[in-house]
């Protein structure tokens, strides 16, 4: 039994010496685990500008998306006092209660990638990210100066207020006849449903997530033969539109550049921290354009984790 | 007829086309220790779980004091002071005497709705008990794990007692003991007998029942081979009814001829 | 003693060896089922009093964090504290956790029902639920660990079905609103000793925030549902009647019943138990966010389990406690938000607490065989 108490005492010893912590300057809680493909490029924003700034952060996030657990966190951040806590906010009646705790605390709150239309009234002093509606009305700009007069926003997730806002946004920046197309989330369905449309004289296709909907239009154009006679842009990246894009098959994704939304945040409080200079309101980090113009080097910065 | 306290009378029990007990007859009176030998499958079980009120017989009846009883359930047979140790002694090893002792019939003390378990009262009586038996419980919480077999042997037949039974049935209690621990549990029997409880001894070992026995019944394939008092049988005679003892002795007939024929 | 006299065995038949000593107090402590529990949270406390100890994990508001995520674990880490010493295992209270959370939001958001009609409604539930588990386990023989792994997707598929079919979504929002005035919420929503708080922060002793209000402002609910419930789940245990019977139906169901235990009352009264408390973490959490989310206590039946195992219950059954269920919930809450104020990447969590309940289940075997140790 001896051998067994010196063995726990040294690995305690050990454990002890090497996780002892120091204080941070600024606490990321987001509800994006690190080790997914799209916040990991995020947190690389956050470690990149803490590097930059010259001060010390920490990202953390639930297991799961758990709104509780998250609170918790925010919580968990209050009591370390940083000098600024970064979050992503996309339940504000859940997070509400920890994050006006934090600000009644002294610790001023930036939101990040989510709640734009909640961050003003729980008191946090501004927002970086995408907001849904300007993004939508982006790409349909865009897609009116390439010509299109009749087109298809494919919802995948009826319901989920975010997707209404982009084609809402879409239909105000096209100017033409949007026609919203619900479907499920399945690709196969997606891509039958598409498919069922083309013969009805649409020159334009957006949709609302790259790999799910995007990839699955695309393919359901491919079978038509309709690439390029139909024009086709989504919401966000995957892999298989980067490279789309880059072949010249699809005419736009839209990049909400969450490396931004790392970095910035961090940016912001580092001049604040320093100079009390603090920006109003929404920084949009978004629509940022992959076109068949940069597709290429911006599929060489996703292999680094920057985009 | 009626100073028996137990008559079983014709009991058959079948499961399903197995017959386990046909037509057995057994009586018991007060202070009487009566063997039950047999070897295994005899239907030892099948009898003392009917008279426990686990299994109805099909056939037959249950006298007790004078009065047919029909068992539907062990609790009857536990109100009638019918009380059945069985091997596994139904000691749980992880709790202590007091609570063994008392489990399921704990005392109770306080106001209604909330009384509670009265353990000191509870260990007091337990002490006492096991100290009558010889045990010296020196923690009263201490498990009944850290007794040996024939001190575990020893509580259940004393819980039994405690709880009033008049019949004290016990399933093979020597089996798993050693020829010290054996030898004491017997004597606690013989005592308990010398009270006025009548004991229903089950087991394969003669060298024990003949000692401490006053009758002794002997099953072979469910059938009763007859009851005998202690006086009118021995121990070599049992021994070899129970072996069945007579097909035995046919055998050996048999295989004397076969002997002679062959040598012809 | 007079009876000594009476007794047909000496002494000496039973107690050969005179060496044995009396058995020392502290022998008893050392055997007590907590112990394990008790000395891992002292040295939980320890470390992360080295490690952290200036990053505001012991300041009020800091303590407040990870005594709630404690409390809350402790209050169903309990109840399957004594479903296990009675024999059983309830695979089902993560999924009970979100069908409660469920219950009581659907009917006040989308039916129009006071909050107090449903959280009675959800309570009514859990004891539906509990009965149903017992039941099927007291009737066919089945292990618990089965019928109620049956019951974990049973219950999670139709709290996803039903609040996709009525609403349409996974979480159903806006209940805060409900709680003030409500005859009932406040027992699952109140912060408590607001004064002891406010008075700490006006002598300084605690973090004030810009306003001259205290940061920490009061004991959270879950904190008191803990203790209460740890002090009655004890007092069941230990000091009643039912209490013995719930370690003889764990420790041989068959001989309890055969000297007149109702083990299957008692089973059934125990799986009514778990589901109960799971709908009281459901409460209370419902309450603090605000809103109900179909994936709610997912996999929370296992660190219950585990919170029980690291207090010294028997996977087995028939020996355990419930106080060492509730430290070892404190363990596992404070290393899961201690965690977070170290540099340590709190995936490590997991490992930690599968490790912990390793090291506890060897610890408990040992502590079994020396407690059931025969001469």
């Amino acid at each position: 039994m001896k051998k067994v108490y010196l063995t726990i005492a040294a690995l305690l010893t050990w454990a002890m010496t090497s996780v002892a912590a120091l204080a941070v300057d600024i606490i990321v809680v987001s509800h994006g685990q690190a080790n997914d493909p799209f916040w990991s490029v995020a947190k690389n924003g956050v470690d990149k500008a803490c590097k930059d700034m010259k001060i010390s952060c920490k990202y953390t996030a639930p297991a799961t998306f758990d709104m509780v657990e998250m609170a918790k966190l925010i919580d968990n951040a209050v009591s370390q006092k940083p000098k600024g806590i970064v979050i992503t906010l996309p339940d504000a009646a859940a997070l509400g209660k920890s994050v006006k705790a934090a600000i009644s605390a002294g610790i001023p709150v930036i939101s990040m990638n989510s709640g734009s239309d909640d961050y003003m009234k729980l008191g946090i002093s501004a927002h970086v990210g995408q907001t849904e509606f300007e993004a939508g009305v982006g790409g349909g700009q865009k897609m009116k100066a390439a010509g299109g007069k009749k087109a298809l926003c494919v919802n995948h997730e009826v319901g989920n207020v975010a997707l209404d806002r982009r084609c809402a946004g879409f239909k105000k920046g096209f100017g033409g006849s949007v026609e919203i197309l619900g479907t499920s989330n399945d690709p196969t369905e997606i891509q039958k449903a598409v498919a069922a449309k083309l013969g009805g004289g649409y020159d334009t296709i957006l949709t609302l997530g790259a790999g799910l909907a995007g990839e699955a239009a695309l393919k359901a154009l491919e079978s038509a033969g309709k690439v390029g006679s139909v024009k086709l842009g989504t919401f966000d990246m995957s892999p298989g539109m980067l490279k789309a894009a880059a072949a010249g098959k699809v005419e736009f994704l839209i990049d909400q550049q969450q490396y931004l939304q790392g970095y910035l945040p961090i940016s912001i409080f580092a001049q604040y921290m320093r100079y009390g200079t603090m920006p109003a309101g929404v920084v949009m980090t978004g629509p940022g354009f992959v076109t068949p113009q940069n597709a290429k080097s911006v599929i060489k910065w996703a292999a680094q984790g920057y985009r | 007829m009626s100073d028996y306290l137990v008559q079983f009378n014709n009991i058959s029990k079948f499961f399903g086309k197995v017959i386990a007990l046909k037509d057995v007859t057994m009586k018991l009176r007060k202070g009487e220790i009566m063997c039950l030998l047999g070897d295994n499958g005899a239907g030892k079980s099948t009898l003392i779980k009917t008279l426990a009120g686990v299994h109805k017989p099909d056939e037959g009846e249950i006298i007790i004091e004078g009065k047919k009883t029909i068992f539907d359930s062990p609790k009857d047979a536990l109100d009638m002071g019918i009380a059945t140790v069985y091997q596994d002694l139904a000691l749980v090893s992880l709790m202590s005497v007091t609570r063994n002792f008392f489990m399921g019939r704990e005392p109770l003390k306080g106001p209604p709705f909330f009384k509670t378990f009265d353990i000191e009262k509870a260990n007091k009586i337990a002490a006492e008990r096991m100290g009558q038996i010889g045990i010296d419980v020196r923690d009263p919480s201490q498990a009944v794990g850290t007794m040996s077999g024939g001190e575990r042997q020893c509580l259940a037949i004393s819980r039994a007692i405690y709880f009033g039974a008049k019949v004290l049935v016990l399933d093979e209690p020597t089996s798993a003991l050693g020829v010290h621990q054996a030898s004491v549990v017997l004597k606690y029997i013989v005592k308990a007998a010398s009270q006025g409880l009548a004991v229903i001894l089950i087991t394969h070992n003669v060298h024990h029942a003949y000692p401490v026995g006053n009758s002794f019944t002997v099953l072979n394939r469910g059938k009763s081979l007859g009851t005998y008092e202690k006086k009118n049988i021995t121990r070599e005679k049992l021994l070899s009814m129970m072996a069945g003892g007579e097909e035995l002795d046919k055998l050996e007939v048999e295989l004397k001829e076969m002997n002679r024929l062959s040598t012809n | 003693m007079s009876t000594k006299s009476k007794s047909i065995a000496s002494k000496t038949d039973f107690n050969q060896d005179e060496r044995l000593q009396k058995v020392s107090k502290l022998k008893i402590l050392l055997n007590r089922p907590e112990l394990g529990a008790l000395g891992g949270a002292i040295l939980v406390f320890i470390f992360f009093g080295i490690v952290a100890g200036d990053t505001g994990m012991f300041s009020a508001y800091g303590i407040l964090n990870f005594l709630d995520v404690s409390a809350n674990l402790g209050i169903i880490a309990i109840a399957a504290a004594m479903l296990m010493i009675g024999g059983e295992f309830d695979l089902s209270i993560g999924s009970m956790i979100g069908f409660a959370g469920i219950c009581i939001a659907i009917p006040a958001i989308y039916w129009g029902w006071p909050l107090w009609m449903s959280i009675i409604f959800a309570f009514s539930m859990a004891v539906l639920v509990g009965y149903f588990n017992g039941i099927l386990v007291v009737r066919t023989g089945l292990p618990s660990f089965i019928v109620t792994l049956a019951m974990l997707f049973i219950l999670r598929g139709a709290t996803l079905a039903l609040t996709r079919l009525i609403t349409g979504r996974t979480q159903v929002p806006g209940l805060r609103v409900l709680i003030e005035n409500d005859p009932i919420a406040w027992i699952f929503a109140t912060d408590t000793f607001k004064w002891l708080f406010t008075w700490l922060g006006s002598m300084n002793l605690i973090a004030l925030r810009t306003d001259g209000t205290p940061l920490a402002t009061g004991i959270p609910p879950s904190v008191i549902w803990f203790i209460v419930l740890a002090i009655i789940s004890t007092w069941i245990l230990m000091k009643t009647r039912y209490g013995n019977w719930i370690f003889a139906s764990g420790g041989d169901k068959n001989g309890a019943n055969n000297v007149g235990v109702p083990v299957g009352r008692v089973k059934i009264s125990l799986f009514i138990g778990t589901a109960v408390a799971a709908t009281i973490f459901a409460t209370i959490q419902v309450l603090d966010a605000g809103s109900a989310d179909t994936m709610r206590g997912t996999l929370k039946e296992l660190e219950a389990i585990a919170a029980a195992v690291v207090g010294g219950c028997l996977l087995t059954g028939g020996y355990g406690s419930a106080i060492g269920a509730a430290f070892g919930a404190i363990i596992f809450g404070t290393v899961s938000m201690g965690i977070f104020y170290t540099d340590v990447d709190t995936d490590w969590f997991k490992v930690f607490l599968g490790a912990m309940m390793l090291v506890a289940v060897i610890f408990n075997n040992y502590i079994r065989r020396k407690v059931t140790e025969s001469k």
